[in-house]
């Protein structure tokens, strides 16, 4: 089951002055449980691909049809729950709550979406043992590593049970063993629960760990490999 | 959830919160502080000139109003003083013959309104016996003794027991003159009294205007707040004018409606400098966390909840620190309210106006609760313009900004 068709997607900036195609007709699909990797050079547009898969921004030209909704036909208000409830978001600079303990972290998209408190409790108490960070629960971000952090960052996104993860460069601020153990725990809810992921990235060990490969040069995927 | 955010928001820059908190609470502070200096103000101009000058209620045939001249008595004297003292709520009275003359000495004459009066009744009234500086009270010279103010004294050249001339017209209308002699020399807390006041027995005026009459009653309540009710009691048992002191002097209304207004520009001016702080300071806040409000938007948080979250910052800052700039308002208002603030460094001026060295900071119970909305509206109307832009911010930052 596709849970994301893309279809024709262009995205023009600076349209009325000196346009710049950053997604040049890119048309891709990504099945349920995948765990893509999409790559390319700088400025070749994974990122603005994977921000109007996710429905931050709109294309140009195309569609993009998530879990049967087409979502640039949502109002603002709409597209703000639909992200809620249906997409995960992991940030390359983790973008957690300063002011929120880890738990609370976890819990925050949860609480967003009015989810009653003892599931809200279980539900981060689970990931948090998954991702291995039970330990720092009940501290803030500033008293976490980096690694530590991404993983807070990630069961975030995780904990509202999304329809995919959209990761941008999940590991580029991670140390090799940081790195190591956040691709192994993504890939391990991947295969346990069937956890769609989709990242973009330059980082070698995670085109490695993944399942499918989407390279992208100029706007254009130039490939696409599944492994 | 919001609430909680917003809260946790406070604290994550203590110090910038605190300046804040502490600029609001010293606004309000500041704001209490100068009402209540500003009302003592008024309060001890209202008070010098009613104890000292005008008491609360003065009657007067109708026609001195239009003329104040000596032919125009109050009419039906016997039953007005009965009607006076049958009043429980009259605290002293006194009945005046008023004319206008000029009063000359060796050195100099001058313009002076002469007032005839019962002695005990008129110290009684405006305390004018314990406001003597040299002298005594119509108690030593037997032949017109009269007593001038300080200021007069010095005009003239005299001091006590000097001989002056008053010259004035009698009830005929003729231009008549008497040689009298200066038994006191007092320094009253009315500038005007001071100006051109001068105290003669009312027999020793009566006998040299040819009159028996008296052309003014001052009467001095227990309280300001009876005035109403003993002047209507009083109008209704003579024909003659009863007034209180704001109709007998104007300037009382003008006074209350410029401090009104001078209150009014000060809490705007107040208000104003503590909105473009919280304006400031919070749009330094949501900036800060640009960011963050974008990471908030992309995992589903509506506007209208980045809105109230900004908001509810500003508010809990007001509801911390409005209440704390009341209570230091008030005990600040409540110490310097029963100690008195000593303005002595200024007494000469301040004499001059008709005011004492000492001003009792007050303030009505009720401005409390005005100030804390007036506090709670500027903080709320200093968030919006940080809450919009707050809302404003395209989620795509949080990402853009990796």
């Amino acid at each position: 089951m596709n849970v994301i068709e893309a279809t024709h997607l262009v995205k023009t900036y600076n349209p009325d002055t000196i346009p710049v195609k950053a997604v040049n007709d890119i048309s891709v699909e990504i099945k349920e449980g995948e765990f893509t990797a999409v790559v390319g050079p700088s400025g070749s547009g994974k990122t603005t691909l994977l921000n109007m898969i996710g429905g931050l921004d709109t294309p140009t030209e195309g569609s993009v049809i998530v879990n049967g909704v087409e979502i640039d036909m949502l109002s603002q208000s709409e597209l703000t729950d639909f992200r809620m409830n249906n997409i995960g978001f992991v940030f390359q600079s983790y973008n957690l709550i300063p002011v929120m303990t880890a738990k609370e972290n976890i819990e925050f998209i949860m609480l967003l979406q009015k989810s009653d408190k003892s599931l809200r409790d279980s539900r981060a108490n689970e990931l948090m043992e998954k991702m291995g960070i039970s330990e720092t629960s009940k501290r803030r971000p500033s008293e976490l590593s980096g690694g530590q952090q991404q993983r807070v960052a990630v069961a975030r996104a995780l904990a509202s049970k999304p329809k995919f993860i959209l990761a941008d460069e999940p590991t580029a601020n991670l140390d090799s063993q940081s790195t190591e153990s956040l691709l192994d725990i993504m890939a391990k809810m991947n295969e346990e629960e069937n956890v769609t992921f989709i990242f973009s990235t330059h980082d070698q060990r995670v085109i490695d760990k993944a399942k499918r490969v989407i390279t992208i040069v100029d706007g254009k995927i130039e490939s696409d490999e599944t492994r | 959830m919001i609430l909680s955010l917003s809260w946790k928001n406070i604290w994550r820059s203590k110090k910038r919160s605190l300046v804040v908190i502490g600029a609001i609470t010293l606004g309000v502070w500041a704001l209490i502080f100068m009402i209540a200096f500003y009302n003592s103000f008024g309060t001890a101009f209202a008070r010098n000139a009613i104890n000292y000058e005008h008491s609360h209620i003065q009657i007067h045939h109708p026609d001195y109003l239009i003329e104040a001249d000596v032919k125009n008595q109050v009419e039906g004297v016997p039953e007005i003083i009965g009607s006076i003292k049958n009043e429980l709520l009259v605290k002293a009275f006194s009945g005046r013959q008023k004319v206008n003359g000029m009063i000359a000495s060796t050195k100099t004459s001058a313009g002076v309104q002469i007032y005839g009066i019962e002695p005990s009744a008129e110290s009684g009234t405006t305390s004018l016996e314990g406001q003597l500086l040299e002298g005594s009270y119509f108690s030593k010279i037997k032949r017109n003794p009269i007593l001038i103010s300080a200021k007069t004294a010095e005009k003239l050249g005299v001091k006590v027991r000097s001989k002056i001339v008053l010259t004035f017209q009698d009830i005929q209308g003729n231009i008549t003159s008497a040689s009298c002699r200066i038994e006191g020399i007092f320094e009253s807390k009315s500038p005007k009294i001071n100006e051109g006041v001068i105290y003669l027995k009312m027999s020793d005026l009566n006998r040299l205007v040819g009159s028996n009459g008296i052309n003014e009653f001052a009467i001095l309540l227990h309280s300001n707040e009876q005035i109403e009710l003993v002047q209507e009691r009083l109008q209704s048992t003579t024909e003659n004018t009863v007034r209180s002191y704001k109709e007998v002097a104007p300037e009382f209304n003008l006074m209350e409606e410029s401090s009104v207004i001078t209150k009014q520009l000060l809490t705007i001016i107040i208000m104003l400098a503590l909105l473009f702080g919280i304006i400031n300071t919070m749009l330094m806040a949501v900036l800060e966390r640009t960011r963050e409000i974008g990471m908030l938007r992309s995992v589903g948080m509506h506007r209208r909840s980045i809105f109230s979250m900004v908001m509810l910052e500003t508010t809990l800052m007001g509801l911390m620190a409005g209440p704390m700039g009341l209570l230091l308002g008030y005990l600040t208002i409540s110490w310097l309210g029963s100690r008195g603030l000593d303005l002595s460094v200024y007494s000469d001026a301040l004499k001059e106006y008709g005011f004492d060295a000492i001003f009792y900071p007050e303030i009505q119970n009720s401005t409390y609760p005005m100030l804390m909305v007036v506090v709670m509206l500027t903080a709320f109307v200093g968030a919006i313009y940080p809450a919009i832009k707050a809302v404003r911010l395209n989620p795509l930052e949080a990402i853009r900004k990796l």
